[in-house]
């Protein structure tokens, strides 16, 4: 191969890389190009092998001991194999004990085939390390198996170390953003006129893909919460995944920036300069993540100075650690706080509890008042953008006791079929084959039976709205509602 | 970085190569590299864009321009190991009005052709052009140069009203290109229907070449025509360029109505006409650029049937001709053309197109005299020496000179 001579005269590395990869957006693959950059640039041939057919040179499922011989056969031939570890990339999920077992297994195996392996981890659940699940040897085997092992946090370094027994003089601390390079010449000024941003606004920023996991309906109400200063939110990206948990996530988004005036959502899917051009224009960067491993969002504010208020989750607060002006929070009162703070300079009265409409003292977090009845109703518009409908009007006085006449509806669990998994070995394998077999079958039907569910609930919403909210509550007033005689 | 050097990236490219898109930026290569700009084309090894076969060598060669300039060009292979059954699925879902998860979306554009070897080239030199230059916007080779430089891309999309450019796939390309280069003024109306167009983005038009002169006699004798009178359609004969309607609509106008007019054709793709009318349709197969311009002097009118057309280059051939055109008027572009014009008529149905015919088969006094704006018009809008300093205008603008 003229490649392999090319790379050895000039004293490089044959490299092969695998990983999710472009032109396809994805955090990982965007991570995995910059690198591939970089080690060509020092003179490495380098190739690819990413799950999908993509601009790498190879593709192939990495999944499971099919994928672990897939790569051992793809790195044969290279002096290096730079993988990056994502439970998703190597393990059909769920992942099951039996897959554990034999994804580590056989993942050892061909690490221990190849000449030289190193492991980026993004993400593994350290669930897997408990000494008590059989599996766990397994995974640590695999692990152990790799020459070196990048981790973006001393957490994660120690979670390896302690967790998986792998050896501390193999694992790594990786600068996350160390191939990063910037994708938009703008300045500040210029990239909020061309977003249609005010120039004398805070502006808060939540970008990435839209996932509840994500936790941007928390910086909403946080944003929300401040009631009239001169902030805003707002929350860029598109829903890659449309299940019915992400679509209802979307929904809720777009509730909440109807209610609230300073929250702004853009969905869409927009590209590495116009994501940059979005880091450059705001203020603050927020990352209120239920959970992640560590987040690329953050290298790219780092990239350009710009300060993130941050859940303390995952490896971000090791990610963070050397990040100017980064806060992190530890839940919805702490990031209220610190949206406040950044905002006007000093902590906000009240945390959390302002996000809900309650009296609080000038200054401080003495309650004055709580309006029940305002409480309930916000209970229920919250619920009712949670789930993407028409906010019900409150229905007055005595009539916020009572539920709306959708509550019944609504209170019926959305039909999902079990998920095929099991504890006894081999039953998830013949679980996920019937799945297979009469889920084409089968999803349609439930997916119509949760619309239908939706359907009715929102159309017994509008009824009562209709009606000017004398549904349930004419009930309790002793107005029994009637049909036609 | 060289202050001139340039990247355009086609998914096809050369003389043998039919496509409009492809063939209008063969063109701007040789016009820039004549004006001394450093032209380097990258692309594929491929001619057919079904097959996608890899035809043409891989590796780097030299395309001569007619005044003695060079334009390089970097040939990759194309690579198709994918089955093509997401792709299908994906296009047939696109066809029902339903829009296929982004997942899916994402998955249809890595079931078809790719090109590697490209995209990595772009990753270790994209830096050593000023600009990389990437059309139309469906193919994988644009998609994929502007994934790896969006910072020094110009997208020429080559936009069409059709379900592929409302891909939620498409947005970081429509929205994250540095520059946009546009061909009429309804192409920019359906990007903003669609999409945000960057702050760089201007509406240069494209080019089309005068000939020096017609011999429609030569033509006609050259293939055995006499004094048939015919009406032509020339390019891609295939379902998404309108071919098929324009043929059935064709025979059974000429069926029913028994007009005396021919159908002649040139272009790639099948040519199947009903068995009972295969004296009405003459299929030239690819013709060298002097029998086209003939061709289109000879013909009573020539026919536009796509609704999809971004600029229409052989409206344009027509009108230099002095014939009239007669087009589907779901073509915004085209219609827009017409309008301004004056030099042809539309229709919007199968019974539009028979009256349309048998006005330039019964009339076609009438109709020539009709076509008499056409040429003006193009003259006025749409030479390369005006479209070539536009071009340029922008490169310099957008790109630091």
């Amino acid at each position: 191969m003229s490649g392999d001579r090319g790379a050895r005269r000039s004293g490089g590395e044959r490299i092969l890389v695998a990983a999710p990869y472009p032109p396809m957006r994805d955090g990982i693959g965007a991570y995995a190009v910059q690198q591939v950059q970089a080690l060509r640039r020092d003179g490495h041939h380098v190739e690819v092998v990413s799950p999908t057919p993509s601009a790498a040179h190879h593709h192939g499922d990495l999944r499971g001991p099919a994928g672990a011989a897939a790569l051992a056969r793809f790195g044969a031939h290279f002096d290096r194999v730079v993988l990056h570890f994502h439970p998703d990339l190597l393990y059909r999920l769920p992942p099951t004990a039996g897959a554990r077992l034999a994804t580590g297994l056989s993942y050892g195996l061909a690490f221990r085939r190849l000449g030289r392996v190193e492991l980026r981890l993004h993400e593994i659940d350290h669930r897997w390390a408990d000494r008590s699940d059989p599996t766990s040897r397994a995974t640590s085997f695999m692990l152990r198996g790799a020459d070196r092992i990048g981790v973006h946090s001393e957490e994660q370094r120690a979670h390896l170390v302690d967790g998986f027994g792998v050896a501390a003089r193999r694992v790594e601390l990786v600068d996350h953003g160390a191939d990063f390079a910037p994708r938009t010449t703008a300045d500040r000024t210029r990239a909020r006129a061309s977003l249609g941003l005010p120039d004398d606004e805070h502006v808060f920023l939540c970008i990435g893909f839209l996932q509840p996991h994500k936790g941007f309906d928390r910086a909403a109400r946080a944003v929300g919460a401040l009631r009239g200063g001169r902030a805003r939110l707002d929350i860029v990206g598109s829903a890659r995944v449309a299940d019915q948990a992400t679509l209802d996530h979307v929904a809720e988004l777009r509730a909440i920036a109807r209610r609230e005036p300073a929250v702004h959502l853009h969905t869409g899917f927009v590209s590495d300069e116009m994501f940059d051009r979005w880091i450059v224009a705001c203020d603050t960067v927020l990352l209120p993540y239920r959970h992640i491993w560590s987040s690329s969002v953050a290298e790219r504010a780092a990239l350009f100075g710009r300060p993130v208020i941050a859940t303390r989750v995952g490896g971000l607060a090791h990610q963070l650690a050397d990040h100017p002006g980064a806060v992190l929070v530890d839940d919805n009162d702490g990031l209220v706080r610190a949206v406040a703070h950044a905002v006007v300079g000093a902590p906000a009265a009240g945390g959390a509890a302002a996000t809900w409409p309650v009296g609080l003292a000038e200054g401080d977090e003495t309650l004055v008042g709580v309006d029940r009845e305002r409480i309930q109703a916000e209970i229920r518009a919250r619920a009712t953008a949670a789930r993407g409908g028409v906010a019900v009007a409150p229905t007055g006085a005595g009539g916020t006791d009572a539920p709306p006449l959708s509550t019944p509806v609504r209170r019926l669990s959305p039909l999902h079929p079990p998920a095929p998994v099991s504890a006894r070995p081999g039953v998830s394998i013949v679980k996920r084959l019937i799945h297979r077999v009469i889920g084409w079958e089968l999803t349609p039907i439930s997916e119509q039976v949760n619309r239908l569910q939706r359907a009715t609930a929102d159309a017994l919403d509008q009824a009562q709205r209709a009606n000017g909210g004398t549904g349930a509550g004419a009930a309790v007033t002793g107005e029994v509602p009637r049909g036609p005689d | 970085m060289d202050a001139r050097r340039i990247a355009l990236v086609p998914p096809r490219y050369g003389p043998d190569v039919v496509g409009g898109a492809e063939a209008v930026i063969r063109r701007v290569g040789h016009g820039l590299a004549e004006r001394g700009w450093d032209v380097e084309v990258l692309t594929t090894c491929a001619r057919d864009h079904f097959t996608w076969a890899n035809v043409e060598q891989p590796g780097e060669s030299i395309d001569p321009t007619p005044n003695g300039a060079t334009v390089a060009v970097r040939r990759f292979p194309v690579v198709r190991d994918t089955d093509g059954h997401i792709r299908a699925r994906v296009e047939a879902e696109l066809a029902a009005g339903e829009q296929p998860s982004l997942a899916d979306q994402e998955a249809w554009m890595g079931d078809g052709p790719r090109v590697p070897e490209l995209f990595h080239h772009l990753l270790d030199r994209s830096d050593t052009y000023r600009a990389v230059i990437a059309s139309p916007y469906m193919f994988w080779t644009t998609f994929a140069a502007a994934a790896v430089a969006p910072e020094r891309t110009l997208l020429r999309p080559c936009l069409h009203d059709e379900p592929y450019a409302r891909m939620e796939l498409f947005e970081p390309l429509l929205t994250g290109a540095a520059g946009v280069w546009l061909q009429t003024d309804p192409e920019l109306e359906l990007y903003r229907r669609i999409s945000t167009p960057p702050a760089q983005t201007a509406v240069v038009g494209e080019g089309v070449d005068v000939p020096d002169g017609y011999d429609p006699k030569r033509f006609r004798a050259e293939h055995d025509l006499g004094d048939r009178p015919f009406v032509l359609y020339g390019g891609r004969r295939e379902g998404a360029k309108g071919w098929e309607g324009l043929l059935h609509g064709f025979c059974d106008a000429v069926g029913k109505e028994d007009l005396d007019l021919t159908l002649v054709t040139f272009g790639v793709g099948e040519v199947q006409p009903p068995a009972d009318q295969t004296d009405r349709v003459v299929d030239l197969g690819p013709v060298d650029d002097r029998t086209r311009d003939d061709a289109m002097a000879a013909a009573l009118a020539y026919l536009q049937p796509s609704s999809l057309e971004s600029f229409s280059r052989t409206v344009m051939e027509a009108w230099l001709a002095g014939t009239p055109v007669i087009a589907n008027g779901a073509s915004d572009v085209v219609a827009w053309h017409i309008g301004r014009a004056g030099a042809g008529l539309t229709y919007d149905d199968p019974a539009e197109l028979e009256q349309a015919l048998r006005f330039v088969a019964e009339a076609p006094d009438a109709a020539a005299a009709l076509a008499a704006p056409g040429r003006a018009y193009v003259l006025d809008h749409y030479r390369w020496p005006v479209i070539l300093d536009r071009m340029e205008a922008t490169l310099d603008e957008w790109f630091g000179r």
